[in-house]
């Protein structure tokens, strides 16, 4: 017992390098040696899901994308998963992005979805208005005049041209919306200068770290359900069917999360035997 | 398809480089840093140029719908002749109308980019002062309305509806109910510093603290879960890099670059006082 | 005075006035402006200042270079991207087929290409870095000194578990065990007597296990021991207690706040 307790304390001054390699190890060996662990979605994608499915198809959808490539493994997947759903119920879709980095990604979402996979017609199906400066300003300028704001779309187009915009002026002109979004600006401006003030609904997929900021406008009603980082994502792609990177990176990301929950027991064992012993002595 | 191999080993030389940084700090990951820095500056300034300034100040000042010989396009014309992309021959077509107020920001804008000289570094102060009035009069509006109002709106739940159970784990319930409210009110109270919290209070702060501890820890869990995520992300590129269609380029990267640390920590080794922390 | 100090404050009140009793006034040409023009300004400022930041950083940057500071050989990596970056965004395209202005978003660009290999993996490697950090740190630091931080500890490792796939293939009887396991360990802390703590272990095993056998060892019941269930319940009850009163607290601030910018009392954007 002694010989254990020894061992646990001198495990808890181990050099912090032998601690990041096993997390790598525990990340890298599930994503070549998958073990195919069921998804299992939870209340707040069902959610999500299903409010997008009620929709009646041909309805004007706006997806806003404020994500970057430093959080795309968590956001991109839900966003090629939410356009397939879209697209699949024939549904407009208008793409805006409140962050520069989102363009680039946005693109490459429509390109593989819209164009390659569902064989869509940009500016007939689908359009990229790109991205506009000003974060909280750009979703105010949406609101009152969208054609003030976007004069010509991603690929120089002007707006009067695009096929599909005819009709649409203001925010309230779109049926549904969907933030993708990795921080500010995103979800919570949507909310507070567009949704709210305008009962249009909207759902949201989110980066794991601002899931708990967004939960209580969840709660409230005045987001539709949520898509929770990569788990969210994974289960989205499991209830359309279309299984993606998000559900390719669950295992690795339910060991590691088992390996991290085992290094904070680990540590509070050493901690309890280290107390213990300083009240015996 | 050159550019698309030369481009996989740049990013996963710069992916390795800062990744080296868990060893320790080295010249890997000072050179990757520098990089970084001085890319996202340019692609930033780059990308708010083209998608607003020239489209949307530049396109309102000087628009091709209204070109015209005076003077003010012969402006035009001068700065088209230092740079024909920015001001194409015969105005800039973006759909806009003339708008001369737009010479406001302009001026604002250069006001600012004047500051940084050191004795004119009050001229930012104006446009500054136009940014910081408008995002105040913005969510002065926007956080009363939906995160105060929103919210309360939201806490008031029914505690008797005789169509809700008791308890239930998912969906709506009495008792779960109870808690939101009462975990509302005593987390909002725990926040209230006007009066000492002992006594009767006291008691009730410290149920709102631990209302408070169970969102902080919801929040830890979630924090680590967006950076296993971001992580997986990055090996599943690594992983992708490594095929023979990239020529290798993750193994042999990492072979060079393990090498050439180990072969520096050896040296280190060898002479102690030259050691990083 | 009159240029630093007082036409800065009047700025504020003007605009900061005007954008908020904007959601309030119908006027036509008031609306018109604020709902329009005033935040396109807003957006061009905001272009100002990104290139404000830029200009700033390659200022610094030279300066190291220049005054041979240390470190500065790395500098001329910062001034060399931003170079790069500045060539494909204005003079470059790399593909002659795209105008200027759509060069920045379209294929075959240069622009596109640092993006792709330069920018993307850099920004999502330095994210991806904190990962090894917070597991370090969770190792290291995490310690459960008091019931607060246990609870915060519990609630998290129970968010963690219970949101991926692994929690779903847990067993709720084994979480009873666990359970068991760890009352045992409290009752031999507490009382210090081995007989006490093995009649606890003793009898929990034997009524957790007479329970999952009568009931059929089912995955997920009882529901409050079964992960994801009890995740959820957390997530969508206490935690949303917890982060609304937050959130209401920080709404309120940022009201306040707000306000006193508008009134000429908060006056840190210029230097007071």
């Amino acid at each position: 017992m002694k010989y254990i307790s020894d061992l646990i304390l001198k495990m808890s001054s181990v050099d912090r390098r032998w601690i990041f390699l096993v997390i790598a190890l525990s990340v890298i060996l599930p994503l070549y040696f998958p073990l195919g662990l069921p998804i299992r979605p939870t209340p707040t994608t069902q959610q999500v899901y299903d409010t997008i499915d009620a929709l009646p198809h041909g309805s004007k959808i706006l997806v806003s994308c404020e994500y970057g490539p430093s959080t795309k493994p968590e956001i991109h997947p839900m966003v090629l998963s939410v356009l397939r759903h879209l697209f699949k119920n024939e549904h407009k879709v208008y793409v805006t992005c409140l962050w520069p980095d989102g363009q680039f990604l946005a693109s490459e979402a429509l390109d593989l979805v819209g164009r390659d996979e569902y064989g869509l017609t940009y500016g007939e199906d689908y359009v990229l208005l790109g991205f506009r400066p000003g974060n909280e300003a750009v979703v105010k300028g949406i609101v009152s005049d969208i054609r003030k704001l976007y004069t010509i779309d991603a690929k120089g187009t002007k707006v009067t041209e695009i096929p599909m915009m005819n009709g649409v002026n203001r925010f309230e002109d779109f049926d549904f919306l969907f933030s993708a979004s990795a921080g500010y600006p995103g979800t919570i401006e949507w909310v507070q200068y567009a949704a709210d003030p305008t009962n249009v609904p909207m759902s949201t997929g989110t980066t794991s770290i601002q899931v708990n900021e967004v939960m209580p406008y969840v709660a409230a009603g005045q987001v539709q359900g949520i898509l929770a980082g990569m788990p969210g994502a994974a289960e989205y792609e499991a209830l359309i069917g279309v299984p993606g990177i998000g559900t390719s990176g669950m295992d690795a990301q339910s060991i590691a999360h088992l390996v991290i929950v085992l290094f904070i027991v680990l540590g509070n064992v050493g901690y309890l035997i280290e107390r213990n012993r300083s009240k015996k002595y | 398809m050159f550019g698309e191999i030369f481009g996989a080993w740049v990013a996963v030389f710069l992916t390795f480089a800062i990744f080296s940084f868990l060893y320790k700090d080295n010249p890997f990951y000072k050179i990757a840093e520098h990089i970084f820095v001085g890319v996202s500056a340019g692609y930033w300034t780059s990308m708010f140029f083209w998608t607003q300034i020239q489209p949307n100040l530049f396109g309102r000042l000087w628009p091709s719908a209204q070109y015209s010989d005076g003077f003010w396009y012969g402006i035009y014309n001068f700065f088209g002749m230092i740079s024909s992309s920015i001001f194409p021959e015969g105005g800039i077509d973006k759909g806009h109308d003339m708008h001369l107020t737009y010479l406001i920001p302009f001026a604002l804008g250069i006001m600012m980019l004047l500051s940084l000289f050191k004795k004119l570094s009050w001229f930012a102060r104006w446009g500054i002062a136009y940014t910081v009035g408008m995002a105040a009069g913005l969510r002065a509006y926007g956080y009363l309305n939906s995160n105060v109002l929103g919210q309360i709106r939201g806490t008031i739940i029914p505690l008797a509806d005789p169509d809700l159970p008791m308890f239930s784990l998912l969906g709506a319930s009495h008792f779960n109910n109870l808690i939101i409210l009462v975990g509302t009110v005593t987390g909002l109270l725990y926040f209230f510093f006007s009066k000492e919290h002992k006594g009767n209070f006291g008691k009730v702060t410290r149920v709102g603290i631990y209302f408070l501890m169970i969102s902080f820890g919801a929040s830890f869990g979630f924090a680590v879960m967006g950076r296993i995520s971001l992580l997986i992300g990055r090996f599943v590129e690594l992983i992708t890099y490594s095929s023979a269609q990239y020529h290798h380029a993750t193994l042999w990267v990492l072979v060079i670059m393990v090498g050439l640390l180990g072969y520096s920590a050896y040296n280190d080794k060898d002479n102690p006082e030259t050691e990083g922390s | 005075m009159l240029w630093k100090r007082h036409i800065p404050i009047l700025i504020v009140a003007v605009i900061g006035s005007l954008t908020l009793f904007g959601w309030f006034i119908d006027e036509p040409n008031i609306k018109a402006f604020v709902n329009d023009d005033a935040t396109q300004w807003f957006d061009i400022l905001a272009s100002f200042a990104i290139f404000l930041g830029g200009f700033n950083l390659l200022k610094m940057q030279l300066q190291k270079v220049l005054r041979k500071k240390q470190g500065w050989q790395y500098s001329l990596f910062a001034i060399g991207g931003f170079i790069l970056a500045i060539i494909a965004g204005f003079f470059y395209k790399g593909n002659p087929d795209v105008a200027w202005g759509t060069h920045v978003t379209a294929d075959g660009t240069l622009f596109k290409w640092i993006f792709m290999y330069i920018f993307a993996p850099l920004g999502a490697t330095m994210f991806a870095l904190l990962a090894f950090f917070v597991a370090s740190a969770s190792y290291r630091a995490f310690r459960i000194r008091n019931f607060e931080a246990t609870l915060l500890l519990v609630s998290g490792i129970i968010i963690m578990i219970g949101r991926v796939p692994l929690g779903s293939s847990i067993s709720s009887w084994f979480i009873l065990y666990l359970l068991v396991l760890i009352g045992g360990i409290a009752i031999n802390s507490v009382f210090k007597n081995k007989q006490y703590t093995a009649i606890f272990v003793s009898v929990g095993i034997i009524i957790v296990t007479s329970a999952g056998s009568s009931m059929g060892w089912p995955l997920d019941q009882p529901g409050i021991f079964y992960l994801p269930h009890l995740q959820e319940w957390i997530y969508m009850n206490p935690n949303v207690a917890g982060t609304r009163s937050i959130m209401m607290g920080i709404g309120l601030g940022i009201f306040a706040t707000s306000i006193r910018y508008i009134l000429g009392i908060e006056k840190s954007y210029i230097g007071e």
